[in-house]
């Protein structure tokens, strides 16, 4: 519906206004006479949802109009395409088994203004990584020192590009997903700043970028208050250009209630490689939602890793869109719900051309009688993706009784020539395993809690870096063993 | 040394056992009865009248008496055990009966099929098996009692004829696991993982194999000459009074082979036993049995010495009744 209507601008719309003062929507708006009642009480249609337009308007008070052309640009664009596009319910297909109303019944406010005195625990890092800290959506200037990457790349604030060049380059490709939604443009309208990084061509970064995403501001657990934050990052690598990114998202100590809504773009030139890992641990309370657009030019490279496992709901929405011959892609994701959560992995990966290898494995725990994984693995093997080679594994754990999983691995192959395979499966731990265990001398539980952890570690070995890998398993042991010594 | 013969006919269906087989489990260490362990007749129940087939066995007692004199327990003792399948109540074993003494090598060799798999998972505690009947007494305590980690606890050893893959499990993880149930079993403090890696280093030695190794998921992308030496090293680092191999030589090349064998043999001492399942002569030239028992139709119907290998090979597994 969005893309409907932002191909008909002119549809008829027509908002009661509840800010009188600022002329901020669309100007191309045609006032009629047509009944304001009838419009405004039907969300069914494809009218404007109040909701979603009551949302827009805080997002659009809450942020000066940008300086860059750019920005204010993306933000004109996803202002519009809200403007008709309704707040996901349960008879959407892409959110049949995600509830959102958790988002949706807490009173939201966009933060505005980055945080005062920015408190972040954790400095210390591995040398090797090159840090960024993004506090509640802001990025944060203090950490900047690009004196450590080679020559030509560029890691920072849109603002403070030094070339044209790149703006241009930039520009041109910003912004422009045709299957994105309303989450998507929440953060186009609500984003304060982009963060850029650029590797030129043929540039190989031996350092990790890594992006470490803070929440300060959180709603007290008993107050509805949901602070919003839509940090947002457009990555290019030119021909040839190699980097790997790494995003953590960290929970807050107190469990507060807050909202991320973050945005990834990725621009692979031909040849060029990303590694992206992603680690999201936010806290118990916390909605978070996350996009992450993949275009690939030919023989060019992705991979993500993912662990996510906080968070009250959390859904990933990857996009991958295969734009030459011959690319590769491996998405490796792991999810896991200690609690009442629900996690949430929605990938589609559009082939085009011949030649793409893609392989997806979704592994999921689910250790809890609330919890819920929900999986859409879309993978299009359109008409000319000839000799495409694809694989979707989906495996779960339920290891609680009405723990939930709802899984919808799906290929759609209309090209005749390609090797496609994918397999789901849904049990507890097996059964031979756990007597090799027993057959040694250690008992049952034990048995239990390593083939469980083990089951995830799978993924968390697929993180390229020791570092990340250690921090996460000691992670992922700690909310196991506090789950698993609930057990009798 | 002491000589016995004992010959025994059965002429007719469903005989109790003869009361010279009839004693308790004894778990006293000076038994008035120094003919107890020098019994090795597989004397066979039959449940439906058909002919039964006589078994008659002349049995050269090993040295069963240690040097003070004093008469030890067997180690294993198996009386009449019936197993069968948990899922289908196929009856598989039909009667086994073994002794096995501190100190010994004993060699199950049969047909496919015949059960010898079954026996030793049976005593080890697979859940796809169900016990119907018999007692197998390990160590003066009933087997069939404990779990599996009990079993392997109280110094039970099976190395798998098809080991699991577990991916995600390193075998150093594994190993420390297992080491330290057992060293808490014991009431001996846990290693920790330097120590745990100082201990085991060396056994790799002993199954000839890398350090690398070590870092492995246990068993995955293991050849099958790879994932028998693991099960060896397992031994080597848990340690056993009675190991039982199955099939361990199954998958193995030469060298392979002797490898193992030379590992088992290290790991041999006058306190523990190993019972070998195999379908070969080649696996018994380099660990040399005590006694090698056929079995049949899920019961053991010949023990010899290894000479009976001998004639298996020559004139197979019909050669037996007869001989």
């Amino acid at each position: 519906m969005a893309a409907l209507a932002s191909t008909h601008p002119n549809l008829l719309q027509f908002t009661p206004k509840l800010s009188p003062s600022k002329q901020q929507l669309k100007p191309k708006r045609i006032a009629t006479k047509f009944s304001v009642q009838a419009i405004s009480a039907s969300p069914q249609t494809s009218f404007t949802d109040q909701y979603v337009l009551q949302l827009a308007d805080s997002l659009e008070d809450s942020l000066p109009s940008s300086s860059s052309f750019l920005l204010q640009n993306l933000r004109d664009n996803s202002s519009e395409t809200i403007l008709s596009t309704q707040w996901p319910s349960r008879k959407d297909e892409s959110f049949r088994f995600t509830d959102t109303s958790f988002i949706k019944s807490s009173d939201i406010k966009p933060i505005s203004h980055p945080p005062k005195t920015p408190t972040f625990s954790d400095i210390s890092r591995d040398t090797k990584f090159k840090s960024f800290y993004f506090a509640d959506g802001f990025l944060l200037d203090s950490s900047f020192d690009s004196s450590n990457l080679p020559d030509g790349v560029y890691v920072g604030s849109l603002s403070k590009l030094p070339s044209d060049g790149i703006l241009e380059r930039v520009s041109g490709l910003l912004g422009d997903l045709e299957w994105g939604d309303l989450f998507w443009s929440i953060n186009g309208l609500g984003a304060p700043d982009l963060m850029v990084v650029y590797v030129p061509e043929g540039c190989k970064v031996e350092q990790p970028i890594y992006l470490k995403y803070i929440a300060v501001e959180g709603g007290d657990k008993g107050s509805k208050t949901m602070p919003l934050s839509n940090p947002r990052v457009f990555v290019l690598v030119e021909k040839g250009g190699e980097v790997g990114i790494v995003e953590e998202f960290a929970g807050k100590e107190d469990s507060e209630c807050h909202w991320t809504n973050s945005v990834l773009e990725v621009v692979i030139g031909g040849g060029g490689k990303v590694r992206h890992s992603y680690v999201q641990n936010q806290s118990l309370n916390a909605a978070h939602i996350k996009w992450t657009s993949v275009r690939q030019e030919s023989t060019s490279t992705y991979e993500l890793v993912e662990v996510s496992t906080g968070g009250k709901l959390s859904r990933h929405n990857v996009h991958v869109q295969q734009l030459g011959s011959n690319t590769v892609t491996e998405l490796t994701t792991f999810h896991m719900c200690v609690g009442d959560q629900t996690q949430d992995l929605h990938s589609r990966i559009v082939l085009d051309h011949p030649r793409g290898y893609c392989q997806q494995l979704h592994k999921c725990i689910v250790a809890h009688s609330s919890g819920q994984v929900v999986f859409d693995g879309n993978v299009k093997v359109n008409r000319y993706a000839q000799q495409t080679d694809a694989g979707q594994l989906t495996r779960s754990l339920l290891l609680e009784p009405r723990a939930t999983v709802n899984v919808k691995p799906n290929l759609q192959i209309i090209a005749d020539d390609v090797k496609c395979s994918h397999g789901a499966a849904i049990s507890d731990l097996e059964d031979s395993q756990l007597f090799y265990f027993q057959a040694r001398g250690i008992d049952l539980e034990t048995a239990r809690k390593a083939l469980v952890f083990s089951f995830g570690a799978e993924v968390i070995d697929r993180l390229p870096h020791t570092f990340l890998q250690e921090q996460v398993k000691n992670n992922v042991k700690e909310l196991l063993g506090s789950t698993m010594s609930k057990d009798s | 040394m002491a000589l016995v013969w004992q010959i025994q006919c059965t002429a007719s269906p469903p005989l109790p056992s003869l009361p010279f087989f009839k004693r308790k489990s004894s778990s006293s260490p000076s038994l008035p009865l120094p003919l107890t362990r020098s019994f090795r007749l597989r004397f066979t129940h039959v449940p439906s009248p058909r002919p039964v087939a006589a078994s008659i066995s002349s049995v050269e007692s090993p040295t069963s008496v240690d040097g003070l004199g004093n008469n030890k327990t067997p180690l294993l003792e198996v009386k009449g055990l019936t197993a069968v399948i948990a899922e289908t109540k196929q009856e598989i074993l039909k009667g086994v009966d073994l002794v096995v003494n501190h100190g010994e090598i004993h060699a199950i060799m049969g047909k496919n099929g015949s059960g010898k798999s079954t026996f030793s998972k049976v005593l080890v505690g697979h859940p796809d098996y169900e016990v119907t009947g018999g007692s197998v007494v390990f160590k003066g305590e009933n087997l069939l009692d404990m779990e599996p980690e009990e079993r392997s606890l109280a110094g039970l050893f099976m190395s798998f004829q098809s080991p699991v893959e577990i991916p995600g499990v390193n075998n150093i993880d594994f190993l420390h696991m297992a080491y330290n149930a057992r060293r808490k079993k014991l009431g001996q403090p846990e290693l920790g993982p330097l120590e745990f890696y100082a201990y085991i280093y060396p056994k790799l030695d002993l199954v000839n194999m890398k350090t690398d190794f070590l870092n492995r998921n246990v068993n995955e992308g293991f050849s099958g000459g790879e994932r028998k030496r693991n099960e060896i090293l397992q031994l080597a680092v848990l340690g056993a009074d009675f190991a039982i191999l199955d099939e361990i030589d199954s998958g193995l090349d030469v060298d392979a082979l002797r490898d193992v064998a030379k590992a088992v043999n290290g790991l041999l001492t006058l306190k523990n036993s190993v019972l070998m399942i195999t379908h070969y002569r080649r696996l018994l030239e380099f660990i040399k049995p005590t006694f090698i028992h056929i079995m049949e139709d899920g019961r053991i119907i010949k023990t010899g010495d290894s000479s009976l290998a001998q004639i298996l090979e020559e004139k197979g597994y019909n050669a037996i009744p007869s001989a």
